[in-house]
């Protein structure tokens, strides 16, 4: 038992042990542009974590990095690459934009989740076709995916640019939709915190995404552990030949948590436009879903373990503003150090889940050796 | 009488195995000297040893009394000991000779001299009586020629001393003939033979001593003329072991299971299973027999709905399941013990308690509507352990960390729940050790006295023959022959097995 004990630690601990790992490959990168790596880190969890503006930021960037890790990570349990995320956000969130500023004279609480549905409905769309076709045809999804993602990005700029820019911006540089209704917004999440007397700067953009993201996280855990779908998913993952055999159909699961990812994928890019610009604009965050694939490595597709990798990436990225405008450390140094520590966690892990597997192994061949009379008739 | 080989006192560790303990043993010239002992008991760890691919931690080898280091292949080649591997090691587009020759060239000026070659090789066959043609392209050959010419490839390098891993375990009962008629020649040409096996009939019919390994040791070695199989059968295991199944007669009832012109096709396009019809009832047994790749996997991936027919039907409690998928299989009644355990049956990564209800986890047992019942499970889970004796540390073990022998109990635990009208079992006893083989085929005599229409499908002669209530023999997708229980030997079964006769009864 003390075993289990020691082994279960381990496994906890490996992320820390990584991230130290990450951290000291940094320093040396630090320390060759001249600067002190310890008072570099000392500020960023200064700057971190005593700000209340840095909190919430970090928590706002984190709400959008979990639902794309998540994404990615569904994607993952299905043993498929959804390189897609990117453009499916992209999809989803101008379909919930078009929802948002379009339909009119709606209560807040049909405006609202329509326009949510919308950006699920669209990122689950911009899924079906790589799916279909890797199902069908056996094209690979990473090539597919990547394809849909500049045939979403090219068909995004032309519906906000030509089809519904705002027609009274006509003439000024900014491109943008119309501005979304009310109705259509999410709540910030401000009031609450404040009841219970964390306080959070007025124009923080963190909203109620944040816990849907959570309680998401949590669904699809109990998902995939406690029902009859969740575990053919782990089964058809871990080995389809044995899977197919026992009669779960391999085609239809894949189908579902690839569509599962895509409708995910589609919630990614609302907390920003719903919680918090109100207009879908040109400059609508890129990138995320590409950081998703990071946040779903860092958590082993774990859905579990989104939440805390989503928290430190934005940790990371937020550290590396206060870095750079209060140290003079540019924030690619910050950047190397995201890449490292995600790099370490992901070799480090894996190194811990063979020396953990090794080791029940051995335990498992000392139970069988230990000789007892009762159960030798048989042998084994 | 001086030994060519003599190991003293080799220790070699793995992290947390201690695979060969103090290992001693000391082989004359001239002698077929048998090793035998149980999966994991040993035996390759210390050829490996003796074929310089591992070296000791401790303890020496001495050959005709010098003692060598082995640190490689090539240095044992070059002291005169060979391998002639289970799974040869032949490139299958040369000829025989280019193959023979692959590695140690002969040249002359540096020009590569096949006709150098090609009579060395020649010599080797006539001294030794191996009959192959050096200019026969070694894809075309069978395996037991195959198998000679990885014989003559250890012998045209020199070597005095061969090493045979398994090496019958590939060959029909004639080709084992005459491989040992070769390895007798070989013996009476002054060469030594180290002979690894577990079948032990084999062994004593063919070595002049045997040394038995459990756990890493040698137990003891014994002269082949005074010994018997019970005899060996307990070294190797430890306490006695039964080896003959006591099988009361066959009670057949109804018809459970029939092919008619079952057609399936292999994964090249190619018809694997070209037009078999059987009947199997309730409570008996058909053993299908043959050298495998003869169509007998697709034929059982077709029975449990992996594979679909392209002609024929497939009745199964008298539904028509010529195109059902596997669950609909699984849910009429049919049990399925797959050849590969470890791609088909077991989800290694998960646990034990998770891969005991694969296949069962649709059923309503488990729990309502889209959840699993955790407790359900559990008890089912720990029900079968008990009830099959599964040596597990506990049910959320890996399915992985279990030895051999455990896995396949974890899967015929499962196929046995649910009380299944049909069993299909595929290589059942593969890879498995005389402990785990016994209780398999008990568990399989054991579904037919509960009334179970059995299938099975075996490479092992020896195992269809012991269960089977009817021998079919498969060869090129066809059923060639079909016998009652002791109404053929092995050696008239072999002859179909091999295609050299099929009766007449049997349509083309």
């Amino acid at each position: 038992m003390s075993a289990q004990v020691r082994l279960g630690l381990l496994q906890a601990a490996a992320p820390l042990l990584a991230i130290a790992f990450g951290a000291l490959v940094a320093s040396g990168i630090i320390l060759a542009i001249g600067e002190d790596p310890l008072e570099v880190y000392a500020l960023m969890l200064r700057f971190n974590l005593t700000r209340s503006d840095s909190v919430a930021a970090i928590l706002f960037k984190a709400t959008a990095l979990t639902f794309a890790g998540l994404a990615v990570a569904l994607a993952f349990r299905a043993n498929l690459w959804n390189i897609g995320v990117e453009g499916q956000y992209a999809v989803g969130a101008f379909a919930a934009a078009l929802v948002a500023f379009g339909v009119n004279g709606l209560p807040a609480f049909i405006h609202l989740p329509l326009a949510i549905l919308a950006g699920v409905a669209g990122g689950a769309i911009w899924a079906l076709l790589p799916i279909v076709l890797k199902l069908r045809r056996g094209a690979h999804e990473v090539i597919t995916t990547i394809m849909m993602n500049h045939i979403a990005a090219a068909l995004v700029l032309y519906l906000l640019a030509d089809v519904f820019r705002d027609p009274t911006q006509a003439g000024t540089p900014r491109v943008r939709t119309p501005l979304f209704l009310d109705s259509a917004r999410i709540p910030p999440l401000r009031p609450l915190l404040q009841q219970f007397g964390i306080g959070i700067p007025e124009h923080s953009a963190l909203n109620w995404f944040l816990v849907l993201a959570v309680v998401l996280c949590l669904a699809a855990a109990y998902l995939l552990a406690r029902t009859r779908f969740g575990y053919e998913v782990r089964a058809v993952a871990l080995n389809p030949h044995a899977a197919e055999a026992a009669g779960v159909r391999i085609a239809r699961t894949q189908f579902l948590m690839f569509l599962a990812s895509g409708a995910t994928a589609g919630l990614v890019g609302l907390s920003d436009i719903l919680g918090f610009f109100g207009y879908f604009d040109i400059d609508f965050p890129k990138g995320l879903g590409f950081l998703g694939i990071s946040v779903a490595l860092l958590a082993r597709n774990n859905p579990m373990g989104v939440v805390p990798a989503a928290l430190l990436l934005g940790f990371l990225d937020r550290g590396a503003q206060g870095v750079q405008v209060f140290a003079g450390v540019p924030r690619e140094v910050i950047t190397i150090l995201q890449a490292v520590i995600i790099l370490a966690i992901v070799v480090g892990y894996e190194l811990v889940t063979r020396y953990v597997r090794a080791q029940r192994k051995r335990e498992a061949e000392r139970a069988v050796a230990a000789p007892s009379d009762a159960v030798m008739q048989e042998g084994g | 009488m001086s030994a060519v080989i003599e190991l003293t006192q080799i220790t070699k560790r793995f992290p947390g195995v201690l695979a060969n303990d103090r290992i001693s043993l000391a082989v004359s010239p001239g002698e077929i000297h048998a090793l035998v002992g149980e999966n994991g008991a040993g035996k390759s760890t210390l050829m490996k040893i003796l074929y310089g691919l591992y070296e000791p931690d401790e303890g020496w080898i001495a050959i005709r009394g010098n003692r060598v280091t082995l640190d490689s292949p090539s240095r044992a080649i070059t002291v005169g000991i060979g391998m002639v591997h289970q799974h040869f090691m032949l490139i299958p587009r040369f000829t025989v000779a280019e193959n023979v020759i692959l590695g140690s060239e002969p040249a002359r000026a540096g020009r590569l001299s096949m006709s150098e070659a090609r009579r060395r090789i020649r010599a080797l066959a006539d001294q030794y009586g191996l009959a192959v043609d050096p200019d026969a392209e070694v894809g075309a050959l069978s395996v037991g020629e195959q198998q000679r010419v990885e014989i003559i490839k250890v012998l045209y390098r020199g070597a005095e001393v061969l090493i045979l891993d398994e090496p019958t375990a590939v060959l029909t009962p004639q080709e084992v003939d005459d491989l040992f008629a070769n390895l007798r020649r070989l013996r009476a040409e002054g060469k030594t033979i180290l002979f690894i096996s577990h079948i032990l009939e084999e062994v004593l019919d063919i070595a002049d001593r045997i040394s038995v390994l459990r756990r890493g040791r040698v137990v003891g070695t014994l002269e082949a003329a005074r010994a018997t199989k019970a005899q060996i059968a307990e070294m190797m295991v430890g306490r006695p072991v039964l080896m003959e199944l006591d099988v009361p007669p066959a009670r057949p009832g109804p018809v459970r299971l029939e092919a008619a012109d079952l057609v399936v096709p292999g994964s090249r396009g190619r018809m694997a299973v070209r037009g078999l019809s059987f009947q199997v009832r309730e409570g008996e047994i058909l053993g299908i027999a043959g050298i495998e790749g003869n169509g007998q996997s697709e034929l059982v991936e077709a029975l449990v709905g992996l594979r679909a027919p392209s002609g024929g039907r497939l009745r199964i409690m008298g539904e028509d399941m010529t195109q059902a998928g596997p669950r609909s299989i699984r849910m009429i009644g049919v049990a399925h013990i797959p050849e590969d355990r470890h791609r088909r049956g077991l989800v290694l990564p998960m646990e034990v308690w998770e891969n005991l209800i694969l296949g069962h986890h649709f059923r309503p047992e488990f729990g309502e509507g889209m959840l699993l019942d955790r407790g359900a499970i559990e008890g089912f889970a720990r029900e079968r352990v008990d009830r099959f004796d599964v040596r597990t540390p506990s049910l959320r073990t890996l399915a992985l960390a279990l030895s051999g022998g455990n896995q396949q109990k974890v899967i015929v635990a499962r196929e046995f729940g649910f009380a299944p009208s049909v069993l299909i079992a595929a290589q059942p006893t593969r890879g498995l050790d005389i402990g785990a083989t016994e209780f398999v085929r008990r568990q399989i005599l054991a579904a037919r006295e509960a009334g179970m229409a059995v299938v099975l499908v075996s490479a092992m002669l020896e195992e269809v023959l012991s269960l089977a209530d009817r021998v079919a023999v498969m060869h090129a997708g066809e059923i060639v022959a079909e016998f009652a229980r002791g109404a053929a030997t092995p050696r008239e079964i072999g002859l179909y097995m091999t295609g050299a006769r099929r009766t007449q009864e049997v349509p083309a």
